[in-house]
């Protein structure tokens, strides 16, 4: 199969796909879309409530509450897009075992829903901070380029867990664990800077995980209203082309036995 | 070189398929170096060499577990050899199973969409196609309606419909009709004759030796994943009976 004839080829599938997605997954809840923009909000709430009220954190950020939001709408998009995708080939065995298409289509179309509802919350969010952090600014430009790589790296992710899942079944349970505690370590509801002093711990807080530079960058212009620094956006663009290439490499490398293994 | 519509080869194809009661593998238990215990691979497909030319209508026959679904599966590209090469030319269309790829809480309509672009076709493609599948499949207001409230029958009614509306240049189709009552299995060999007579390529695997008498001019028998016979239908019928000691005039 050739990359690009069957993109083209088959982006009908990919339409259809989502569209398959977007059915299973609203069927029968009342909210529907809605579910997408109140899941950051209560999170948003319960997390000020807990930091920003109840235990007084040794740290403040001006206007807190949207501190929080933009990393939690980037956290929850990079989460659910993963969870989604883990258990997609699996949940789509009957297609896979029977009919051959580009076995990709399937943690993509994923992927693809949790980008649209992503990109609708962050609008909101986007606005409201703009507008109350006064950070309508050159920096601003950026913000494309850093979501473009942030979708590039979500889906390499997605990639390598679903085709792991389908030949090891504890890839999903396992991812399940850590991303409660990834989440803790990201800088969401902190910066590094405010957890700690020293700096060897604020470095592997700042570069160990990969979710960090994206969050960091992404607050920096919509909240900070500033450039990010050099270095975090070129691990931002790396860490985005690593991890598709290496996605689309271990993904192909093991489609070919999927119709047999699901 | 690659193969012309319609033609299909198989060259020296080897695939065995793991039998396991458990077929979850952990990475727990990969990294625990634990070996599952289980009966050894089964051999599915025995150093098959099979050359079929645009066409041709072949009908695959042998007895339970003899490799015929397997090797449908290898010329659909759904499943890997092991050793060897296949090739297919053109559009392959498969009909495997009932209600491939068949989302049970969408609507006989949409599902046509679905399977119109799991073969790869546009938008503009399938829809001029769906008034012919709907009125071919007679599931009259049923097209509209969730797939989970379908007989099987009216399953492969749409199945095939839709299959034999993609313009195929090879059709793979696996045991599947008779499931339909006998009117419709009529129409669908009529539309199997009308195809094969614009050129298109059968190939049929069925236990219904009738069928495969009146559809299929040549015909291979398989026994544990090897060809055992391959040749006209008129001599290949008289040996698979023989072989099933189900001999009619002995």
């Amino acid at each position: 199969m050739s990359g690009v004839g069957d993109a083209r080829r088959y982006r009908f599938l990919f339409e259809q796909m989502v569209r398959r997605e977007l059915r299973q997954k609203y069927q029968g809840s009342v909210l529907g879309l809605a579910w997408y923009v109140v899941n950051p909000l209560v999170l948003m709430g319960a997390y000020y409530l807990m930091f920003g009220v109840a235990l007084k954190p040794g740290f403040s950020h001006a206007a807190y509450p949207l501190f929080l939001l933009v990393g939690l709408t980037v956290w929850i998009f990079f989460n659910q897009s993963l969870l989604g995708a883990a258990s997609s080939l699996l949940d789509q065995g009957a297609l896979v075992r029977k009919a051959r298409f580009p076995r990709e289509t399937i943690p993509a179309s994923v992927v693809a829903v949790q980008v649209v509802t992503f990109l609708v919350v962050l609008a909101l969010v986007a606005v409201v901070t703009v507008a109350v952090r006064g950070t309508l600014g050159a920096p601003l430009v950026l913000l494309p380029v850093l979501l473009a790589a942030l979708v590039a790296f979500v889906l390499g992710f997605a990639l390598v867990v679903s085709v792991l899942h389908a030949y090891f079944r504890d890839v999903a349970p396992i991812l399940g664990a850590m991303l409660l505690p990834w989440f803790f370590l990201s800088p969401i509801f902190f910066e590094p800077g405010d957890i700690t002093e020293k700096a060897w711990a604020r470095d592997l807080l700042t570069w160990a995980n990969p979710m960090a530079p994206f969050i960091t960058a992404i607050r920096d212009v919509l909240y900070a209203g500033a450039w990010p620094t050099l270095a975090t956006v070129l691990y931002v663009l790396g860490a985005a082309v690593l991890a598709l290439g290496a996605g689309l490499a271990l993904f192909r490398r093991l489609a070919a036995e999927l119709a047999v293994v699901v | 070189m690659s193969p012309e519509p319609g033609e299909l080869v198989l060259d020296h194809a080897w695939r065995a398929f793991s039998v396991r009661a458990d077929p979850g593998r952990t990475l727990k238990g990969l990294l625990l170096g634990r070996r599952g215990a289980g009966p050894p691979p089964v051999q599915a497909l025995r150093d098959v060499s099979l050359r079929i030319a645009p066409g041709e209508t072949v009908g695959v026959i042998g007895r339970n577990g003899a490799g015929k679904t397997s090797t449908l599966r290898v010329l659909a590209g759904i499943v890997p050899l092991q050793r060897g090469t296949v090739a297919a030319g053109g559009r392959v269309v498969a009909l495997l199973e009932l209600g491939a790829g068949f989302g049970r809480d969408f609507s006989g309509r949409e599902n046509i969409l679905l399977n119109g672009a799991l073969h790869g076709l546009s938008r503009a493609e399938i829809e001029g196609r769906i008034d012919d599948i709907v009125a071919f499949s007679e599931l009259g207001d049923f097209v509209d309606v969730p797939v989970r409230t379908y007989s099987s029958g009216m399953f492969v009614r749409l199945g095939f419909s839709i299959a034999a509306h993609l313009d195929a240049d090879v059709l793979l189709i696996d045991e599947v009709l008779a499931v339909g009552d006998e009117a419709f299995q009529r129409k669908c060999e009529a539309r199997i004759a009308q195809r094969v007579a614009a050129g298109a390529t059968l190939v049929l695997v069925s236990h219904d030796a009738a069928l495969v008498e009146r559809t299929c001019a040549r015909t291979v028998v398989l026994d544990g994943g090897a060809v055992v016979f391959d040749g006209p239908t008129a001599e290949g019928m008289p040996f698979y009976h023989r072989q099933m000691g189900t001999e009619t005039h002995p």
